[in-house]
Parts: C-alpha cells; sequence; structure tokens
C-alpha cells in the first residue's frame, strides 16, 4: 500500500514558511524526506497579489503608513504586521517592545530588507574579544561554506568589502552589484575623506536571471520598490523560489491558518508531532512525525517551547535559558540636506530599490585598543534620492516660492541609518504572560526589555560619525545633535532583529540548542530561526538564519538516513 | 480591548510622530520673533466635536484594488476653502497646473477623515485653522477667509509663513505648516508632481542599472571639486 503523501504522518513537521523555515523545507524535500509545513498565517500568492506598478498616489493616504499597513499601503505584509486582531502580546512594566508577526506565507520574506552581509570571525567569538555574552560553538570557518552556499541559492549581489571582520566572498559567489547613485558616490567620497570606509552592500536581488525548471527567476529590471513583493522573482522570497521547488518533488505538503499551540513531547522528552489550531474554524488538530523543525521566528518559537512539555517551564529548557538573551539591532536615522545636490540633474534612481553601497563597521582597530566606549559594532545604510524632499528641508515659503523649493531640494538630502549589534543583558528576555491568552486561548508572550550603555555610546558615535560625514560635503543636519542618544533609538523590537532567545552552545547547561539547531533535551527536536543565535552581530541576521538553517537541514537529513531517528 | 492593544496603539502614534520630532528644520534661524502685521490675534478655535465612527481599509485590504473605505468629512464651505488655499499653496505655473486644478483637496479631506490615530491629530488641526483663519479674516476684515481680496488672503499666508512666530501665532503657524506638508504630499506624489519635479523612474529597465548619466556625473565632479574632496570611483 502507498502512504497517502497528505494523509500519512511526515518524516518532518516544519513551522514556519519564511527564511528558515523555506530553507528546512527545500533542503530536506530535496534529501527524499517528507514533510509537512505549518504556517500560521494565510496563503499567499505573490503573482496574484503584489500590485508591483501601482503608483502612491492610486493608494489611500498616497500610500501612507497606517496602523493596518504599518510599511505603507502596497507592502507585501498582509493580515499582521505590529498587531493582529485577537493575538496580543504584552509589556513588562516600563518595556516599550515591538514584534512584528506577519501571518503569511513566506513570512517576513515576502517584504524583508534584503540586506544580506556575512558575519566574520569576531562576530561567532564576541566573548573571546571582550569578554561580553558568549561565544557560538561553531566559528566563521565552519559556517563559511554554507555562506557560499546560500548566496548562490538565494542570489546575491554584491562586491569585495575587504575589511577587518567583513569576510569577501569567494570568486562565483555573488553576481555583479549595481553602480552606485550620485547620492551615494558623494556619501563614499565625504565619508573616506574622513576615514569612514563605504564599500558594495551585499544584497538578495538577482542582477542576472536564475534559470530554475519549477521557479524561474529573473534579473531585477531596476524599478518598483522590493518591499511590495516581487512578481518576477528578482528579490529573494520563499514564495518564488523555495516553496514552489520544495513542492514540486511532491513531498511538501502546505497547511496555513495552522497556528502551532504546542509541541507534543513522548515520556522519554522526544518531541512526537504538534498541536495546532486553524485559525479560521479554531479547531484543533495533532499531527505527528519524526522530527520536528521549528521555523516559526524568534518570539513564536520560543513561546511554543515556553507553552510545550512541563508547565511552568516548557519544553527543551532544562538550561532554563529559554527565552533569555533576547537582543533586537539598535537603530537610529541621520539626514542632512546638502545645498550642492539642489537642482542636479535628474537621471533614473530607482536601482534595486534599496542602497547600492553602505558602511560597514570600520573601527575595530580603535575599540581592540580600548578607546571606544562601547563594544561591538554597528553599519549604515546609505539613503538619498529624488522625490519628495521632507519639509524640513526647504524654508516655509508658499505660492511659487514653494513650488520652486521643491524642485530646488528633490534630490538634495542624503540618509544614513544606523543599524548595530546589542549585547544580551538579564533585564531583556521574553516569557510567558501568566494572564493573558490570545483568542485560540494560546498563552501570550510578555517582553522585557532595555538597552545597556554599550548600545547608547555606540548610537552616539555613530551620530558623530554621521555628523562628520555630513559635515564633509556641507550639509546641513536635519536633526538635532544635542538630544540625548537613548531619546533617538529605535525602540526594542522595532528593527525587526529579534534574536537568541534559545541559544546554540556547546554546553547544555548554558544554552538550548547545539550548532545544529538540535535541543540538548530533545534530539528530533530541532531550531532553525533567529532563536538560535547566541549573539546577534550587527550584521542583518537573514543570510546566517538561512546559513546555518541548511547547515541544520543537512544535519538531520543526515541523521534520518543513518537511522538516528527513530 | 486589552491593556497590551491599548499600549501598542500608544507606541504606534509614538513611532509615528518620531520621525517629525527628530527632524529639525534647517532653515529655522533662532533668535528674535516676527510679530504679525495685525495687532488682534483671534484664539485657537475650542476642540472640535469627534468625527463619527468610521473604518479603516483593515490589515489586509486587495491590493490589487485600492480604495478609500471612509466617507469624505469636509463640508462643501470647509472644502472651498481647502481648494483654495490649494491654488494658494502650490498654484499653476509653466511646469504645473495648481494643486486646486489636480484635485489635491479632495486628498487633504480622504486624509483627515481616516479614522487613524496621526490623521485624527491633523484633523484637529487642520480643521481648527480652517476655523481660525475665517475668525481671523472677520477679526480684520469682517469677512470670512474666502470672501477676502487676494492681496488680503495673501497678507494672512505670509503672517503664517514666517520662520520665527509670535507665540500667539504658534498654533496657526503649525497649521499652515501642516497644511503646506499635505498639499506637498497628495500634489508631488501624483503623475502631474513628479513630472514637475523632473522625476524620473517607475520604468522597467531591464538590464544591469545603468547609474548615473554623463551629465549627473560632471555635476557630481563640480561639487566634489568644490568640496576640495577627491574624485570618486564605484
Amino acid at each position: 500500500m502507498t502512504p497517502d503523501n497528505a494523509t500519512a504522518p511526515a518524516d518532518v513537521i516544519i513551522v514556519g514558511s519564511g527564511a528558515a523555515g523555506g530553507m528546512a523545507a527545500w533542503s530536506l524535500t530535496k534529501a527524499g524526506l517528507r514533510c509537512l509545513m505549518l504556517e500560521a498565517g494565510r496563503d499567499y500568492d505573490p503573482q496574484s497579489e503584489v500590485n508591483m506598478f501601482a503608483a502612491d498616489s492610486d493608494a489611500p493616504l498616497r500610500g501612507s503608513s497606517t496602523p493596518d499597513k504599518p510599511f505603507g499601503y502596497f507592502d507585501a505584509t498582509v493580515d499582521g504586521g505590529w498587531e493582529i486582531d485577537g493575538e496580543p502580546f504584552t509589556n513588562t512594566e516600563g518595556t516599550d517592545f515591538r514584534w512584528w508577526r506577519p501571518r503569511m506565507l513566506g513570512g517576513r520574506t515576502n517584504h524583508w530588507g534584503r540586506h544580506v552581509p556575512r558575519w566574520g570571525p569576531y562576530d561567532f567569538k564576541p566573548f573571546s574579544r571582550d569578554g561580553l555574552g558568549v561565544d557560538w560553538p561553531i566559528a566563521y570557518d565552519d559556517v563559511a561554506p554554507f555562506y557560499d552556499r546560500v548566496e548562490k541559492i538565494i542570489g546575491v549581489n554584491g562586491g569585495p568589502i575587504g575589511l577587518e571582520n567583513h569576510p569577501d566572498s569567494p570568486p562565483d559567489c555573488l553576481m555583479p552589484p549595481p553602480k552606485p547613485r550620485v547620492t551615494e558616490l558623494l556619501i563614499k567620497a565625504a565619508a573616506e575623506s574622513v576615514g569612514i570606509p563605504v564599500r558594495p552592500a551585499h544584497t538578495a536581488v538577482l542582477t542576472r536571471d536564475m534559470p530554475d525548471a519549477v521557479a524561474p527567476r529573473q534579473a531585477c529590471f531596476n524599478a518598483t520598490p522590493c518591499g511590495r513583493g516581487c512578481t518576477i522573482g528578482a528579490m529573494f522570497q520563499t514564495t518564488t523560489s523555495f516553496l514552489p521547488q520544495a513542492k514540486a518533488t511532491g513531498r511538501l505538503t502546505i497547511v496555513t491558518d495552522a497556528m502551532v499551540a504546542r509541541v507534543l513531547a513522548g515520556i522519554s522528552g522526544r518531541a512526537t508531532g504538534v498541536e495546532y489550531v486553524d485559525r479560521r474554524t479554531g479547531q484543533r488538530h495533532q499531527v505527528r512525525a519524526r522530527a520536528v523543525v521549528l521555523a516559526a521566528g524568534t518570539g513564536e518559537t520560543t513561546r511554543l517551547l515556553l507553552n510545550s512539555g512541563e508547565p511552568g517551564r516548557g519544553l527543551a529548557n532544562s538550561s532554563g535559558e529559554l527565552g533569555r538573551n533576547l537582543t533586537d539591532s539598535t537603530g537610529a536615522s541621520f539626514a542632512a540636506f546638502v545645498p550642492g545636490l539642489a537642482d542636479r540633474p535628474r537621471y533614473n534612481e530607482d536601482g534595486i530599490s534599496g542602497q547600492h553601497i553602505y558602511i560597514p563597521f570600520w573601527d575595530y582597530e580603535r575599540q581592540k585598543r580600548g578607546e571606544l566606549d562601547f563594544a561591538r559594532g554597528y553599519h549604515f545604510e546609505i539613503g538619498g534620492r529624488f522625490g519628495i524632499p521632507p519639509m524640513s528641508a526647504m524654508p516655509r515659503v508658499w505660492g511659487p516660492a514653494l513650488k520652486q523649493a521643491v524642485r530646488h531640494a528633490s534630490g538634495a538630502t542624503v540618509s544614513l541609518t544606523l543599524r548595530g549589534e546589542m549585547i544580551p543583558n538579564k533585564d531583556t528576555y521574553c516569557e510567558i504572560d501568566p494572564i493573558v491568552k490570545d483568542r485560540f486561548g494560546i498563552p501570550v508572550l510578555r517582553f522585557a526589555f532595555r538597552w545597556s550603555r554599550h548600545e547608547v555610546n555606540q548610537v552616539a558615535h555613530g551620530r558623530r560619525s554621521a555628523m562628520k560625514v555630513f559635515e564633509a560635503m556641507k550639509g546641513k543636519l536635519l536633526f538635532d545633535p544635542m538630544i540625548p542618544p537613548e531619546k533617538i533609538m529605535t525602540a526594542g523590537g522595532e528593527i525587526i532583529h529579534e534574536l537568541g532567545t534559545a541559544r546554540m552552545g556547546g554546553d547544555p547547561k548554558s544554552s538550548v540548542v547545539d550548532s545544529y539547531g538540535q535541543a540538548w533535551d530533545a534530539d528530533n527536536l530541532v531550531l532553525m530561526d533567529g532563536a538560535i543565535f547566541a549573539s546577534g552581530a550587527h550584521k542583518n541576521p537573514t543570510l546566517t538564519i538561512l546559513a546555518l538553517a541548511l547547515r541544520a537541514s543537512e544535519r538531520l537529513a543526515e541523521r534520518f538516513k543513518a537511522g538516528a531517528i527513530a | 480591548m486589552t491593556p497590551s492593544r491599548r499600549t501598542t496603539i500608544k507606541w504606534m502614534m509614538a513611532a509615528a510622530a518620531l520621525p517629525l520630532a527628530r527632524e529639525l528644520p534647517v532653515a529655522r534661524a533662532a533668535g528674535a520673533q516676527t510679530p504679525p502685521p495685525f495687532r488682534a490675534i483671534a484664539p485657537w478655535p475650542a476642540a472640535l466635536p469627534p468625527m463619527p465612527p468610521a473604518k479603516g481599509y483593515g490589515r489586509d485590504p486587495t491590493l490589487m484594488e485600492p480604495k478609500v473605505t471612509w466617507p469624505l468629512t469636509l463640508t462643501k464651505a470647509q472644502r472651498a476653502t481647502v481648494d483654495l488655499l490649494g491654488d494658494m499653496i502650490l498654484p499653476a505655473d509653466a511646469q504645473s497646473p495648481g494643486a486646486g486644478a489636480l484635485g489635491v483637496g479632495a486628498f487633504i479631506d480622504e486624509w483627515i477623515s481616516a479614522p487613524y490615530p496621526n490623521q485624527q491629530k491633523d484633523r484637529a488641526t487642520i480643521l481648527g485653522g480652517l476655523a481660525w483663519l475665517d475668525d481671523q479674516a472677520k477679526l480684520l476684515h469682517a469677512k470670512p477667509f474666502a470672501g477676502l481680496t487676494p492681496p488680503q488672503r495673501a497678507a494672512l499666508l505670509d503672517a503664517l509663513s514666517v520662520e520665527a512666530p509670535a507665540a500667539a501665532m504658534a498654533q496657526p503657524v503649525a497649521f499652515m505648516d501642516r497644511l503646506r506638508g499635505l498639499f506637498v504630499l497628495g500634489f508631488y506624489s501624483l503623475p502631474e508632481g513628479k513630472a514637475d519635479m523632473g522625476y524620473i523612474g517607475d520604468q522597467p529597465t531591464p538590464g544591469p542599472y545603468p547609474g548615473p548619466t554623463p551629465e549627473a556625473l560632471a555635476h557630481l565632479d563640480t561639487l566634489l571639486k568644490s568640496l576640495k574632496l577627491p574624485p570618486v570611483t564605484a
């Protein structure tokens, strides 16, 4: 009798369909394993739902951000965001944590930032360098081969960086980067004149076609904002790559609107399956498998482990580290009006939508000598295009003078957006709220969050650096440099880089999983998302999530093959 | 509403307000305040009644068919004043039509009628400002704003556009700042507004991104020289 793929127990249940879940499905089905993917959000088809070309003026409020669509009307995130009706989360007194939760197939990859820098040797051994936090149980050299492969699998464009702790990709990993825009070239000249390097960004946008029998993807045609999603597949998102590819193997079943409530565990503690709620009907289902992969996103993965196993303790938490060590990236934005750019010649600056070049962290030497008042680094993402100038860049005029001012200032504003590393601290964590439940009756997460002096001083350093760059181009600051740095920082969670709440390590006493994401307490339970990060370097996490998920998936497939999974 | 939901809305309002609060207008010189060209200043009107409840477009609107889901709420007279102001703030010239002619007034109405926190805050500012304009016009000329002569209206707008307003003018000036900002957003996001700015884009350009034109690069070279910065290459 041939088992029905749809009803026979799967080999592996994968919770989540974003970067990690998509990679797991792609890799595990390729290895011959039958997978059942459970996605809490609704089904989503970029081909029919992404309005790539509509003008903002076609949208309500000219496409402006609202509480319903925080990143603008046409942003790809549907049915979720900072708030989800009936699915609250809470904060401890004095905490202002934000939690971005898409509820859609493909998760955050449908609208993500696409900036995919490699982490470097220091980023995996932070404790060894400055005595703070913990080292990872793996080093850059362990991850590098997976970075090489992921860059080629998802399609990344970029160029050489050649700086300390910013490893270059081997030849043939990257597609050619787009040419820089005028604003970016000016920032490069100005920054380098004050000793701050500017390099090609690594971006998960194709600049060459990527043929594939199932999910062919086209090179970017240099138009439309990536955040809306991409019907030609130029931007990496799992809904136009991993998911159709994995489905084509015949070994992937996807169930959407399936909100996983808990992991089911046997007496031995091993995972036997999961219980989920159908978000449309409220009905509970239990499904079984030989292994369970959690890739629901740092917060949701942590929540469902805390809601599983032993009441009050959770599953896979003998270390007590589950929910602790939460980090987000720091964030702050600095902009200037540059009179020298006013009335500059017009040309098409759309490019590949985001930045083409960026400022990697450069001050490692001085930091090593103890000359900086913070540990770890940050980078600047670069902005400045033609378009509607901010009102603050124009004089308070009306009539013909205002029309003239808009023409004059369009394309004359530049920005440096800081993203920096946060060091885990004991006051920043998530836990199960003892009272509040969501509309399905599932206990919700409660967050506690604070920045330390390291992050505050880092942002202050960033502001001084940005001012030096703006000064070199005779820019007029569009921000008040006297505001205390802690007042210009984004709130915890706002950069949507939450990491670390089920960290990996070499010792079961101080970590939740091993370097393959395998839970110390349950050897058929594998975590693959940002929860397993042992630290959260300033470099955007998704490339590393993908590399670790590929590494973990191949390990899991090997163990299946070796008969290690019952 | 659970406490967390209330808290979250509060954060979102704060977050939405932050980018503005963090900006420091370059052109606002610190120094002496400019007194308005009239002695009597109408008080800022009392708070308006809240808008009748309306529904937003929700978290999952059909993006292929964008729709405004709330009714417009400006009265005929308010809308007429907004259109009048639109053609003063962004008048027709050789490069583009005026904001009134392009119907940007309808966008202002859509904005202040939207059931979202930022828009509701703007609603109070804009409707308060429209009422204040009429009060001030009556105080000075015994007529509502729409009944004034063009030079009288212009004098009022000038008084609302000074860099350092007197304290009694702070709220009326903030009203005009916001209205001007909304007209700029509404106007320059239209195809006619983009054309006015000389905006080039929104067109697929297959193949490698061409980068700046020779003319754009020549302008940059001149700028770098004037800043005493070395030439730069990609």
